[in-house]
């Protein structure tokens, strides 16, 4: 079973490959000259004002909570569309009743204005 | 079965680590960056079991969309962790009952006498054929379309709450209206005034 995975096995090693190479070939390669001005934080060109973690605006988390619900009912389609062929009109209707369902939701936020950046 | 218990016990060694390290290290950045590793793993023992299709919804849902959820609160949130460790042995008695108590829970259900090698027969190995995400597209949608529909239901119930917890106007923000400054007219910013012309004075 483990056989299947080969070209997967393959892809992986080579993408680790592309990725690890030339940062390793910079390190091996590059000159080195470190001094403190080259080593402190740098933000655009002037001193760093303040520290990197801050209050911010939750609507942020809106955008990514919407995303993961979005991204789960996407993961339902999957199986769905490979075995339509053999379920028929009652697995047609099962899933468009779930889709219905979540467009009432996907309507409840455009008309909250939950998408609009104001 | 040999190579594959090997890669079975390589998972499992870094499983065991990266559950291990996310509530040891101290950064809490590294401590998301560990469970991620530990979500990988997972989706790798899950493709042995022949789980495939829930090892791509675990890499596709969990790393691609909750990590990325958890690394951004975790990055940019204003937590001082140094308060958080406070008071860590005068908590640690209501903490041991609390993990005892789920332990002795998830014993009960999850026990050998429930799960062990007696009650569950081994699952045999299928084909290359084989397709884990047909068989459960085949019962999802007909035998489980109730439940199935109740997940829709929790969705929708999510998606409101989450607006309702987080949707709020904010009318101090400035922003720019397109239409507003395309249709504008000259006559609406220019205003020419007549006057006569000053005396040069001196």
């Amino acid at each position: 079973m483990l056989e299947n995975y080969l070209p997967i096995m393959i892809f992986i090693a080579i993408g680790i490959a592309i990725g690890v190479l030339p940062v390793l070939a910079g390190f091996v390669l590059g000159p080195r000259k470190p001094d403190s001005e080259k080593l402190s934080p740098y933000e655009c060109g002037f001193e760093a004002f303040e520290d990197s973690r801050m209050r911010f605006d939750v609507r942020y988390y809106l955008v990514a909570i919407l995303f993961i619900i979005f991204d789960l009912e996407i993961a339902f389609l999957f199986p769905w569309a490979i075995v339509l062929d053999s379920i028929g009109m009652f697995g047609f209707i099962a899933m468009m009743i779930f889709l219905g369902i979540l467009v009432i939701g996907f309507i409840y936020e455009w008309k909250k204005g939950a998408l609009e950046w104001e | 079965m040999g190579f594959e218990r090997f890669v079975f016990y390589v998972f499992a060694v870094i499983l065991v680590y990266a559950a291990a390290r996310v509530i040891t290290v101290r950064n809490p950045v590294h401590a998301v960056l560990h469970l991620v590793l530990a979500f990988f793993t997972c989706a790798g023992l899950w493709l042995l079991l022949e789980a495939e299709f829930l090892a791509i919804t675990l890499v596709l849902v969990y790393v691609g969309a909750v990590m990325v959820l958890f690394l951004f609160v975790v990055m940019m949130l204003d937590i001082n962790v140094s308060p958080l460790r406070e008071g860590f042995v005068k908590y640690l008695p209501m903490g041991f009952v609390v993990a005892l108590l789920i332990f002795a829970e998830m014993f009960m259900v999850l026990g050998v006498k429930n799960f062990g090698a007696q009650a569950v027969a081994i699952p045999e190995r299928h084909g290359a054929d084989y397709s884990n995400t047909r068989e459960i597209g085949n019962v999802l949608y007909t035998d489980y379309v109730y439940p199935f529909e109740i997940a829709s239901v929790i969705l929708l119930v999510a998606i409101i709450a989450a607006i309702a917890l987080t949707m709020r106007r904010r009318p101090d923000t400035r922003s720019q209206d397109p239409v507003a400054q395309v249709a504008v007219r000259r006559e609406d910013r220019v205003r020419l005034v007549k006057m006569k012309t000053e005396e040069k004075s001196g």
